[in-house]
């Protein structure tokens, strides 16, 4: 009995280990001297950062990550909440249909979307434009969104703002003061989730963006092609992924982000 | 280290005469030039000497669309009616591919920098620059500067480091497989078989350093490298040498310019390029990343010369192969490449 | 798309439709090897990710007591870095001048690198780390159902530990378990990332062809092709999922 509590804590912490050890490894690497990586390290210093921190393109395009990432996920839970409203309260029947359909698009082959969506872009001359940006990103977001908003709002009473109806408020406002205060921290994990994802796109992006609307990761992407990992991107993707764990862990501590998945 | 590139004689010439054809234009600015190319030594070589003078000379814009050459021509062929990129570098099978679907202008034999670059080199588009598929090797392991030969040596076998393919280093390497064996990309029977006698490649490699540190640490004996970044790169790596073979000669690859057609500002395109192909940008590519010059009128410190490919004897030794044909034959080649070198 | 064609030597589309794209996938052993390792990689990625994923749940929703919001974060870590950075990391971790050789060679144990990339191992060990949570977060949801004593009351009852979970904590579990299996399959189907950069061109799955035929061979008609394909497929698993999760919902 002992024994065995003791095995399968050590399985639980080996597995663990298995999904912390790659990141781990990524962060330390940013700090290594030399340009490729090798373990044992023979030097470690800062110059991969300070580098980063000096290089304005990289600065711009950290700068357009963030602004399209912010536009991005709040189109995505406004469209998202008018989805799931629409989905829970309606009453369909097909709902399950509907939520196997709306993981579809989470393991389609970006590739191929992309190149699909920039012929329909190009007739309809939004490409290398910010708004076809935007919109592509919404879209990619946007299943995501709509299945955390409808666990979220499967979850609250909708007899609530029925209730305040009845009492005389308005339809919006009876929304705004009963289930939006509810659901949000499923707006705020829906936000925060589609924000993650547009930050880190690579294959739309690589496609569709134009050229004053460079993404951090389309940058990092591009450079790898060209002449390889450049350990600048290593060191900003070190940050980026501390900065994620922050985000992360303040969300888990405060909303129980993973039960809303 | 930056090598300022000092104005000679015939530079300046070129320079002036570029002036001459620029001060006729009217004022562009509001105007923005979107130039497709790689991120970056390259990105910012353009930068400095091509769209900064020109940002001066007219007022308008240069902003990079930045991506690999095949992003690029996916974008071309998907907005072919609607175009948003003006210049585009691409490499050489795909500019003529790209002249011959009507997507680029055809170079103009009229223009002062049609004839400054090499004879029969502004093929599909004007040419950028000249590098060469050569060897890097690992000094350790390969006492000599190798010739191509010298990779099927037994004691080399599985540590041969080899591209991606599709490439141009993929296809450089079938030809000269071919030619060793006494015959050429044409067939490809031949060419795939004795690609597939150096067994299976110690890597497949994405990055340069990381072939570099695989040599260094006595991984990797040999790869087929291409020119200009790798020797550029190499200066960080004592143990590590590139030859540029002489039984054939280096394979020819060059990186092309091309005007994009109905493009959205065409006069722009057009003096881009002409910048891009002044002496003074064609200089700091060869000085700063030993990319050979395809200007002829351009001239060399001596250490970027023994690096380059740039004198007429050099050109003249290259490799060409037959690149539309290679072109027709990308789907076949790719699936046989998969199965009988990677072994897939 | 999928039903276009390009003429040899142009990458203009000619809109014929044309079945000449479905009958080179069928005809040639070599795309259907790729689908069957595809397949095959895909299920064990699941089956492996199943099992590192039941006693990581079963310990964070019954064990883990105050540490659950920590453990919890450290499952979701590898989903929300996007695809590229990770894969970097194991790169840098399992390849030939990385951690493991790194430490194996300096203690001596071995002078020439183990390889772990380029073949299916590493391709493996990428998609399971990739996916991994996609398999817990709902195992974990189902799990949460559990009364906290529902162990020690089976045992009461008579049960032994082995009984318990056959007959109680594994049925409650399944449904989890399918939806888990479901999207880790579908994400390791389609998963390109990973293998491209893992398998450094020695092994082509599904998804790395639908790529290289779309961003390097430039023939979109027959990437669609290829892609139509794999969506054949998730359609199939998506309805078997919905159709198993029903069964799993009846039975009691």
């Amino acid at each position: 009995m002992k024994l065995k509590t003791i095995l399968w804590a050590a399985l639980t912490f080996a597995v663990l280990l298995y999904l912390i050890a790659p990141i781990a490894v990524l962060i330390f690497s940013a700090f290594d001297d030399g340009k490729f990586f090798r373990f044992p390290p023979r030097e470690l210093s800062l110059r991969w950062f300070r580098a980063a921190l000096d290089s304005s393109e990289y600065r711009s395009a950290l700068v357009n990550s963030t602004i399209i990432a912010c536009l991005a996920s709040v189109l995505s839970v406004t469209f998202g909440m008018m989805a799931a409203l629409g989905l829970t309260r309606g009453g369909l029947r097909s709902r399950p249909a509907i939520e196997i359909l709306l993981l579809a698009p989470l393991t389609l082959p970006l590739v191929v979307w992309a190149i699909a969506l920039i012929q329909i872009y190009a007739r309809l001359g939004l490409s290398g434009s910010f708004w076809g940006l935007l919109l592509a990103h919404t879209i990619i977001i946007l299943p995501l969104s709509v299945r955390i908003l409808m666990a979220t709002l499967s979850n609250i009473d909708p007899n609530l703002e029925d209730a305040a109806r009845s009492l005389g408020a308005r339809p919006m406002r009876a929304f705004a003061r009963t289930t939006l205060p509810l659901a949000m921290p499923g707006v705020l994990t829906s936000a925060a989730f589609g924000f993650l994802i547009s930050f880190n796109d690579v294959v739309v992006t690589t496609f569709i963006a134009g050229a004053s609307w460079m993404t951090f990761p389309v940058r990092m992407y591009s450079q790898l092609r060209g002449q390889g990992v450049d350990p600048i991107t290593l060191a900003i993707g070190a940050m980026i992924v501390a900065l994620t764990l922050v985000i992360v862990a303040l969300g888990e501590a405060r909303f129980k982000w993973s039960r809303r998945i | 280290m930056h090598v300022k590139p000092k104005l000679t004689l015939t530079s300046a010439l070129t320079a002036v005469g570029l002036t001459a054809s620029i001060a006729t234009a009217q004022d562009f600015s509001g105007q923005t030039l979107i130039v497709g190319t790689w991120g970056g030594d390259i990105e910012r070589l353009l930068k400095e000497h091509a769209a900064a003078p020109l940002e001066e000379k007219t007022g308008a814009k240069v902003e990079f669309l930045l991506g690999g050459s095949g992003d690029r021509m996916a974008k071309i062929y998907a907005e072919r009616q609607n175009p948003t990129m003006d210049v585009t570098f691409q490499n050489i099978y795909e500019a003529p591919q790209l002249l011959a679907d009507d997507l680029v202008v055809a170079p103009d034999p009229e223009l002062d920098i049609y004839e400054t670059v090499w004879d029969g080199m502004n093929d599909g588009c004007y040419a950028m620059s000249l590098v060469g598929l050569g060897i890097a090797y690992s000094k350790d392991l390969v006492p000599e500067p190798p010739e191509w030969a010298d990779m099927w040596k037994p004691e080399y076998n599985g540590m041969i480091a080899m591209a991606p393919y599709p490439s141009s280093e993929g296809d450089g390497l079938l030809g000269v497989a071919a030619r060793l064996e006494g015959a050429d990309e044409h067939d490809a029977d031949v060419a795939f078989a004795k690609v597939a006698e150096l067994g299976e490649p110690a890597l497949t490699y994405t990055s340069l350093d990381e072939v570099f540190a695989l040599m260094e640490a006595g991984e990797v004996a040999m790869a087929p490298m291409i020119s200009g970044y790798v020797l550029a790169g190499l200066k960080e790596f004592p143990g590590i040498g590139f030859s540029f073979p002489t039984d054939p000669g280096p394979v020819l690859i060059r990186d092309m310019v091309c005007q994009v057609k109905n493009s959205p500002n065409p006069e722009l395109a057009q003096m881009f390029i002409e910048y891009a192909l002044s002496a003074e940008t064609q200089k700091a590519y060869a000085e700063e990343i030993y990319f050979g010059p395809t200007n002829s009128t351009v001239k060399l410190s001596e250490s970027a010369a023994a690096d380059t490919i740039n004198s007429p004897e050099e050109v003249e030794s290259l490799l060409a192969l037959d690149w539309p044909w290679l072109i027709e034959q990308r789907a076949d080649w790719t699936e046989r490449w998969n199965k009988d070198i990677m072994g897939q | 798309m999928s039903i276009w064609s390009q003429p040899p030597g142009s990458l203009i589309l000619d809109p014929t439709p044309t079945m000449e794209n479905y009958v080179r996938i069928a005809g040639d052993g070599y795309y259907i090897r790729g689908l069957l390792r595809t397949l095959w990689l895909s299920l064990s990625t699941t089956a492996i990710a199943a099992l590192l994923a039941l006693p990581l749940s079963w310990w964070i929703v019954l064990r883990a007591g105050r540490f659950r919001g920590l453990m919890l974060t450290l499952v979701l870590i590898p989903m929300v870095c996007g695809a590229l950075l990770p894969t970097l990391g194991l790169m840098n971790l399992l390849g030939p001048l990385g951690v493991i050789n790194g430490t194996l060679k300096s203690l001596g144990l071995i002078d020439r690198s183990w390889k772990m990339l380029g073949n299916q191992t590493g391709i493996l060990i990428g998609l399971v780390h990739a996916f991994l949570p996609l398999m817990v977060l709902p195992l974990v949801s189902a799990l949460d159902r559990l009364p906290a004593d529902v162990e020690s009351a089976a045992m009461s009852l008579g049960a032994n530990r082995r009984k318990v979970w056959r007959r109680v904590i594994l049925p409650l579990a399944a449904p989890g378990l399918i939806a888990g299996s479901a999207l880790v399959f579908c994400a390791a189907l389609t998963s390109f990332v990973t293998p491209l950069i893992l398998g450094q061109g020695k092994v082509a799955t599904f998804a790395t062809m639908a790529y290289q035929q779309a961003s390097l061979v430039l023939d979109w008609p027959f990437a669609s092709a290829l892609a139509v394909v794999m969506l054949v497929i998730l359609a199939l698993i998506g309805a078997g999922a919905w159709g198993a999760q029903r069964w799993a919902a009846d039975t009691p």
